[in-house]
């Protein structure tokens, strides 16, 4: 990825008002640091505004979007059984904060419940899990199929601590630093942050991925309604969702954090019946594990974009 | 031999016409004189002095050599005045940070003149205070260290606009509630509260300006790296540039800045001190090394630079650790 355009992003929009909004949002990002791509899209009326669409970004957590459609797709189509037991050793299992990888006594669960975990708290060991039954090849080659050409997905969950941990130790703040001094060099020292080994997305991709799931124009309509079902339970609330609690509106969503990447997509409906995907994909040059601000910042952009967009 | 004392007992004893005189003006002895005259006379292989009659008188040799004997003396004389003005006026460069209050600086240069040093004090940022003692163009300065290995630790804090003095001040209510302790700062309370007139766009954390003093590499990238951990915006932290200007923007409210306390008591604005004393300033006071010799700051010195720079005598602090950080799962992806 040749860095971030240092310089204005190139804005996309279907009107000059939603191109104002668009540019507020660059302009709103730069000003606290941050790089990357954000783009919405009405579901219905497929207007948009947003900017550097089309960049590719590394992923983090939210590839288990386009990975639990394919298993979820592999369940509705009788090669999955999503009541089969998988038994998890945390010996041997994934690292992660949250759900089966934070466990610390062997636990069996369900495919079915793998792929809630997965989503509902991000779970890298219950992803890793999942990947043992629908090998990455296949979800890869799953998204070809379907023409998800802006989505890749190249290695499991693991890869990106195996990377981080090997190029910096146990040290989060030294991999961090590594991870902000090779976005602007662009030579990768932790191969799950370069576009070449990365699991990538664009946010272009990412929205027209959403918006098939969201009106059944992709996989089996049971997968994709599995999928905004789970995708409505995850607990994360601070990015994209930060300004959009309302007993009126719902998000289905799904973060990724990585170092200096703080990503969300997901979906916003209205009870109007306002349907808006949308992507989120940020770096910034923060040395801190929690940037409240920039979590809020999305979360801003994801309204004045929502706001913007509804009928 | 001695020989300056020799020729002074000799020259004495011409201009006195008498060895006794002699000695009572030189403060010594008539024996030790007569002695110092017998070993010179010896040394030139001739009589100075015709000791026959009752009145010592000088010979023709004794008159001969005096203009010569005066002349020595005159010229050691002056090597001796020479050397001690030299002493004075060289000047010895001590170099300072820019904020040092000028009363204890004063006493800095006071304390060298009564030892006969002169004392030429310079404010200099800190890579050029290390650079002089380097170069030996300075003779001593406090050198910037990370504060957990200084020998002089000074608290930092921020200041801020005092708040406006109140209609009729609390002259009949004589310190109503006073301060039982002064609470410290923390970089996190920094962070605008949500929530709060929040509505076009965020309030601004208030900005927090450092002075070229704390403008050292490893000062700023803690600085920036526990603002960051704070939940703070990158841009919080900047240069002050002008000290006048930042003075007046502290004063009026719009920023804060980042000094000691006797800087901010010195310009009437509010201090309170950062609770991470990881972020405090270190000093050790340096002597250049002049020809390879390992050179020391008089105590005396070491103790006024001390309180000129407004070091504290606090507890020793550590380094800046990762502790509470819950690695390893910080590495992986995480929501």
């Amino acid at each position: 990825m040749s860095a971030a355009p240092a310089n204005r992003p190139v804005c996309v929009a279907d009107d000059v008002d939603l191109l104002d909004v668009a540019e507020a949002i660059a302009a709103d990002w730069a000003a606290l640091g941050v790089r990357g791509s954000f783009l919405a899209r009405h579901i219905d009326t497929g207007e948009q505004l947003g900017f550097a669409v089309d960049e590719p970004v590394p992923l983090a957590s939210v590839v288990k979007v386009p990975l639990a459609l394919v298993a979820l797709d592999r369940i509705a189509a009788g090669k999955l059984d999503a009541a089969q037991p998988v038994f998890v050793d945390p010996s041997t299992s994934s690292v992660g904060p949250t759900g089966l990888a934070a466990f610390r006594h062997p636990a069996t669960v369900a495919v079915g419940d793998l792929l809630h975990l997965m989503l509902s708290v991000s779970d890298n060991a219950a992803a890793d899990a999942l990947l043992d039954l629908v090998p990455v090849v296949d979800v890869d080659a799953r998204l070809r199929a379907w023409g998800c050409s802006g989505i890749r997905m190249r290695h499991r969950l693991n890869r990106m601590y195996e990377c981080a941990a090997g190029a910096a130790g146990k040290d989060f703040s030294l991999a961090l630093e590594l991870a902000i001094r090779d976005d602007h060099s662009g030579r990768h020292t932790i191969e799950t942050l370069d576009p070449e080994h990365a699991n990538l997305g664009s946010a272009a991709a990412l929205v027209d991925l959403l918006r098939r799931v969201w009106q059944d124009d992709i996989a089996h309509p049971e997968a994709t309604a599995e999928l905004r079902r789970l995708m409505g339970r995850q607990v994360f609330t601070q990015r994209l969702a930060s300004e959009l609690r309302a007993d009126t509106l719902r998000l289905h969503g799904k973060t990724g954090t990585f170092l200096h990447l703080r990503h969300e997509i997901g979906v916003v409906e209205a009870a109007g019946g306002d349907r808006v995907a949308m992507a989120a994909l940020t770096r910034s040059d923060r040395r801190a594990n929690l940037a409240p601000d920039i979590d809020l910042a999305i979360g801003t952009s994801a309204r004045h974009a929502f706001e913007a967009l509804r009928r | 031999m001695d020989l300056l004392a020799h020729l002074e007992a000799y020259v004495a004893a011409v201009d006195e016409a008498s060895f006794s005189r002699a000695a009572e003006r030189l403060g010594i002895a008539q024996p030790l004189l007569s002695r110092r005259i017998k070993t010179l006379e010896e040394h030139f292989d001739g009589q100075l002095f015709d000791r026959s009659r009752r009145q010592v008188t000088t010979t023709e040799l004794g008159h001969l050599l005096l203009p010569y004997a005066q002349d020595v003396l005159d010229r050691a004389q002056r090597l001796g005045h020479v050397a001690r003005s030299a002493r004075q006026s060289a000047v010895h460069g001590v170099g300072v940070p820019a904020d040092c209050g000028p009363a204890a600086l004063a006493r800095v240069i006071r304390a060298g003149a009564e030892r006969g040093i002169t004392f030429g004090v310079q404010e200099l940022p800190p890579d050029e205070r290390e650079a002089g003692l380097a170069d030996t163009s300075l003779a001593y300065a406090l050198v910037r260290v990370p504060p957990e290995h200084a020998a002089l630790r000074v608290p930092l804090g921020l200041a801020s606009a005092p708040p406006p003095a109140p209609e009729g001040a609390c002259a009949d209510r004589p310190e109503v509630r006073q301060r039982t302790r002064r609470r410290a700062i923390h970089l996190e309370d920094l962070r605008p509260p949500r929530g709060s007139g929040a509505t076009r766009g965020r309030p601004a954390a208030v900005p927090l300006l450092t002075m070229i003093e704390d403008q050292v590499p490893f000062a700023q990238d803690r600085l920036r790296r526990a603002v960051a951990r704070a939940g703070l915006p990158e841009g919080t932290v900047r240069p002050a540039g002008p000290m006048a200007t930042a003075l007046a923007e502290m004063l009026a409210g719009q920023v804060t800045l980042l000094c000691t306390e006797p800087f901010a008591r010195r310009h009437g604005a509010n201090w309170a001190p950062l609770g991470d004393a990881s972020l405090h300033r270190g000093y050790d006071a340096g002597a250049a090394r002049r020809r390879g010799d390992e050179a020391n700051v008089p105590d005396w010195l070491a103790a006024l630079l001390a309180a000129a720079v407004g070091a504290a005598a606090t507890a020793p602090t550590t380094a800046p650790d990762a502790a509470g950080e819950d690695a390893p799962s910080r590495l992986a992806a995480r929501g």
